[in-house]
């Protein structure tokens, strides 16, 4: 029963952080219909930034974040005007493609920059844990998961509640609608661009503290984030943030369960499932 | 058989024809002329690229179904091929056979599940499945000896009445991967020129549209994918016998999946030659920033070019970014691919000949 | 723009000036094939390094050697586009590398093709010398070794009854833990969890729990770079405490692990090399420090090890290659490995013996404390004593 609670707990502080680059990559996708198959390396620039931070001005992952994130905006913004921008509405194939080529880019410019070695960030939290009722949580863990409910909160309210979040989710509902309503929908390209971009560093950031960092870190986590922004609907922020819980938590008792080296398959076969009887994901809305 | 001769006809030339028999004939004589191995292995890598490429074109060229997980054709094929030799000591002439009966009999079920979805979810469920088949591999050892791969201790003589061959060295293997490359282009054009390959196109362009013309989706979709997933196997039979060693990661490795939609993109989808363009390009592009000296090998470049030496201090640790800015640019300015950049250009050119006025003679 | 332009004209000009010059002395020629770009990118830095070292090295003893470089890119067909440029385009006398056990398996089989001597300096892979290839060489201990190393050292110190294998799927850690399991058998211990795990997941705490649920005595893990961190720090959330610790190389063999002093004490490591084994090697490890501004891993030592080795044969072959494999066959190298000299035992043929040695980290430094006649009277810590 320990072994059992202990995985689902650990399964789902993890999923945290899956939520919240499925849902930088939710918003891109959303906005934009462009598979982003660099969200990986983008989130990789964040976990460099955030080791430079910390490095020379030696302040705290979370605390770094007020400078990160708005770093990796601009850096998203710029990536969408000059390069993004221009495939929007080529076809599928050629939008993978360009993703590809910058992330590789960016993977193999950082790699000049910083060499291929790995970069570890170690804070004095970093391998501690809370006991409770004979459980540990862990306490890097833990923070980040508060900091993702944060954003995620604060994120929800900015598309409920401002105008630009409502005109970005109009342009997200449909492009051409939201066009002809006078919204500037190249503006709000930009913004979801950046805004994903911001998400998926911050990601990287929260994982910093207990991860490590090289220029290659990002390939597995651009198929993850696939997984959770398809398990939760295209373009859906609660969907993306369930898809991301639930993926930790089948990960985490697919090692216990299954086997640890199939614990990434057992989360394949679950998308396929979750592809086929619910093509729109658990909370998108079915398209005709 | 008679009806499928006279359609064939339709899209035949014979001065083309002709051409092609000319260019494959002069390039099976270039292991007569080099003996360098090294210009050798990048023919042969070039050969099981274009094969790879003219393969993934039929499902993704001409169907229009953008698969990014033909790893598990290709990885399925080495596998099979590999086990069957390396466990089982059945010869790989055998070998392939049954690997390319595996993948189609993969491809089936793959099929079977993907293609119920469309666009965006196609994509990804393919990459799924390739994953979910590297998995699997790496996980049951005991069958397919997971992480530690396959290594190949040797291949049987291929003894026919007339002559044997015995696969040492690079000729065998240059011939075989001609001959796939050449087969996969044929059936390329197969598919280009006879009514199943409209079929397919006519549901590349519009999959609705095609269905309501009676055009059995299902049936067809499968058809395509099971001929590209049987020459990809065929193909990851031939690169596992020649490179002597596999592992899960290096044939069923989602980079493998990509590089062949990178060869077709940039050479041009959908076309008869663009696999054969954008394989050209990229292996050769990839080595020369890998390795600039082979250049000099080949009689491209002198020894004493300082490009090369340029590349060599500079750049070789680079060579991927420049692989990356290359697949950006094409998209950017190329999104034809290189084959319709080269179309465009011609166009154009011609317009500006026609425009212009005609100097006075 | 300038400046960039005036960087390219010196170079054309150094190369203008550089050339004659080497046509003239036509210097004997080793190849270098490596991983310097893709996954093994990390670890083929540090062999770069020990190679570096290595040429200084052998310059100062008046050996002035043409190294040509090639990346692998860690893919073994990318490794047999290189074998092919060093062995027939530049006709290279003899090769060192490649370092992943797939890349080292093909060149493998091209160097006994072409006839052109190969040292692999630190693939673990057990066939690679078990062929009887005659033109391949290898300077590390196959990957056997290691656990076996690991495992007479536990029972040396007490008397551990269980033990649970957590590894990467990768061919270095299943074909080391599938040698472990078999040897930790044959000596009487009880295998209770054996779990494969596929790398890149930030998340190892429910592979532990299971772990930690059924309490063995020893923990043994084999894993890359920095999923040894991640392994550890997971370890201390979730209080995992068994005797023992016990890692494979690689991962725990890095001056990062031995820096995270919060994780690594206590824990054990074996490796082709330490530092402290000879003076030699400190002072190895004093001039890799100060030049690289990190400690080397065992991997710098055996590039170095075999760098020396190959660039000694090939100057005494005279740049012949039957003369470069003979010497390499006959000759030993006393340096920072200790004695080097390849021969045949237990089915090996041309593989250098390597006593491998145990260590601990006590305090974020590492401290030799097996076989006996390593440690000099270090003591080892067991069993693990817990968490802080």
């Amino acid at each position: 029963m320990t072994v059992f609670l202990q995985s689902l707990l650990s399964g789902i502080l993890v999923g945290g952080i899956y939520a919240l680059i499925g849902i930088g990559l939710t918003i891109i996708f959303g906005v934009m219909r462009v598979i982003n198959f660099a969200h990986g390396d983008l989130l990789m620039m964040g976990m460099y930034l955030t080791w430079l931070i910390f490095t020379y001005l030696g302040l705290d992952p979370y605390a770094s974040l007020v400078l990160s994130a708005p770093i990796l905006f601009l850096w998203g913004a710029l990536l969408q005007k000059v390069f993004i921008n221009r495939v929007l509405g080529a076809l599928p194939q050629n939008q993978i493609l360009l993703t590809i080529g910058l992330g590789l880019i960016m993977s193999n410019s950082m790699m000049l920059l910083f060499t291929s070695d790995y970069r570890i960030l170690t804070t004095s939290y970093s391998s501690s844990s809370i006991n409770l009722l004979g459980l540990s949580i862990s306490q890097p863990l833990l923070y980040s998961f508060l900091v993702t409910a944060g954003i995620t909160a604060a994120l929800f309210w900015f598309l409920q509640t401002t105008d630009t979040g409502q005109a970005i989710r109009a342009t997200a509902q449909d492009r051409d609608a939201a066009q002809l309503m006078g919204i500037n929908v190249r503006r709000m390209s930009v913004l979801a661009f950046g805004l994903g971009t911001a998400l998926a560093g911050t990601a990287g950031a929260l994982l910093a503290p207990t991860y490590y960092i090289f220029p290659q870190v990002g390939g597995s986590f651009t198929l993850k984030a696939f997984v959770v922004v398809v398990l939760g609907g295209m373009g859906s922020i609660v969907g993306a943030t369930l898809g991301g819980v639930l993926i930790g938590v089948t990960e985490s008792l697919g090692a216990v369960y299954v086997a640890s080296g199939l614990k990434e398959l057992v989360v394949y076969v679950l998308f396929l499932l979750i592809l086929l009887f619910r093509p729109a994901g658990l909370l998108g809305k079915s398209k005709a | 058989m008679p009806s499928l001769l006279r359609r064939t006809a339709r899209g035949f030339s014979l001065p083309a024809f002709l051409a092609y028999l000319a260019v494959i004939l002069l390039v099976a004589l270039v292991p007569l002329v080099t003996r360098k191995p090294l210009i050798l292995h990048m023919w042969i890598m070039v050969f099981l690229a274009i094969a790879q490429g003219a393969a993934w074109n039929v499902i993704g060229g001409y169907a229009g179904q953008y698969s990014v997980g033909h790893a598990a054709y290709f990885g399925i094929g080495a596998y099979t091929t590999m086990m069957l030799l390396e466990l089982h000591q059945i010869a790989p002439w055998y070998g392939i056979g049954l690997a390319i009966a595996n993948a189609v009999l993969l491809s089936v079920v793959i099929g079977s599940i993907t293609f119920r979805l469309r666009g965006p979810y196609f994509v990804l469920a393919s990459i799924a499945m390739a994953e979910i088949i590297r998995l699997a591999t790496l996980h049951f050892k005991d069958f397919t000896r997971g992480a530690e791969g396959i290594l190949l201790n040797g291949i049987p003589p291929l003894e026919t009445p007339w002559f044997t061959v015995d696969f040492v060295g690079k000729r065998p293997f240059f011939y075989a991967s001609l001959g796939l490359a050449v087969l996969v282009i044929s059936v390329n054009w197969f598919v280009q020129h006879t009514k199943l390959g409209y079929y397919f196109q006519a549901i590349r362009e519009d999959q609705d549209a095609a269905h309501s013309l009676g055009i059995n989706l299902t049936l067809h979709k499968n058809l395509a994918l099971g001929i590209s997933a049987a020459f990809t196997a065929w193909a990851g039979g031939l690169f596992a016998l020649y490179v002597r060693f596999i592992d899960p990661n290096i044939v069923f490795g989602i980079d493998v999946s990509v590089q062949v939609v990178l060869i077709c993109i940039i050479g041009g989808i959908g076309t008869i030659l663009g696999p054969v363009v954008g394989s050209v390009v990229l292996v050769l592009l990839a080595e020369s920033l890998r390795n600039p000296k082979w250049l000099v090998q080949t009689g491209l470049a002198s020894s004493d070019s300082s490009t090369i030496a340029f590349i060599e201090a500079h750049l070789s640790n680079a060579h991927v970014l420049f692989y990356g800015i290359l697949v950006v640019a094409v998209v950017l300015f190329a999104p034809d691919g290189l084959l319709g950049l080269l179309r465009t250009g011609v166009a154009r050119l011609k317009k500006q000949r026609a425009a212009e006025p005609r100097p006075a003679a | 723009m300038t400046m960039l332009a005036s960087r390219i004209l010196s170079l054309a000009a150094a190369v203008a000036l550089a050339l004659p010059g080497a046509a003239r002395a036509a210097p004997i020629k080793v190849g270098f094939i490596n991983s310097i770009t893709g996954p093994q990118a990390p670890i083929g830095e540090t062999m770069t390094n020990g190679l570096e070292l290595a040429i200084e090295d052998l310059k100062k003893k008046g050996l002035d050697l043409q190294v040509i470089r090639q990346d692998d890119t860690g893919k073994p067909d990318k490794a047999i586009s290189a074998i092919e440029q060093l062995a027939t385009g530049d006709e290279v006398s003899v090769v060192v590398g490649p370092y992943t056990s797939a890349c080292a398996a093909a060149v493998a089989k091209q160097t006994e093709l072409y006839q052109v001597a190969q040292v692999i300096p630190a693939a673990s892979k057990e066939d690679l010398t078990r062929q009887g290839y005659k033109w391949v060489f290898r300077v590390n201990a196959p990957g056997n070794v290691y656990a076996k190393s690991l495992i007479d050292a536990a029972l040396s110190f007490g008397k551990p009854k269980t033990v649970a294998f957590i590894y990467e799927s990768t061919d270095f850690g299943s074909s080391l833990s599938k040698v472990g399991k078999e040897y930790a058998i044959q000596k009487g211990l009880t295998v209770v969890a054996d779990e494969g795990y596929q790398s890149g997941s930030p998340d190892y705490r429910s592979t532990l729990t299971k772990v930690k649920a059924v309490n063995p005595d020893l923990v043994f893990m084999v894993s890359y770079v920095a999923d040894a961190i991640l392994l550890m720090r997971q370890s201390r959330e979730l209080g995992l405490k068994p005797q023992a610790f016990l890692g494979g190389g690689a991962g725990f063999d890095t001056d990062k692990f031995e820096k995270e002093a919060e994780i690594s004490t206590n824990v054990f490591s074996v490796t082709q090399w330490t530092p402290d084994s000879s003076a030699a090697a400190e002072e190895f490890s004093k001039r890799y420090t100060a030049r690289f501004g990190k400690r080397p891993t065992y991997h710098a030592a055996c590039t170095y090890t075999a760098m020396i080795a190959a660039g000694e044969a090939a100057a005494k072959g005279g740049g012949d290659r039957v003369k470069t494999r003979d010497a390499l066959a006959s000759m030993t190298w006393t340096g920072i490995m200790g004695t080097t000299r390849f021969g045949a035992y237990d089915g090996y043929t041309n593989q250098n013996l390597v006593l491998m040695p145990v260590t601990q980290y006590q305090g974020g430094k590492g401290v030799t404390v097996f076989p006996a006649s390593l440690a000099k009277g270090n003591k080892a810590v067991y069993p693990f004593p817990g968490w802080k």
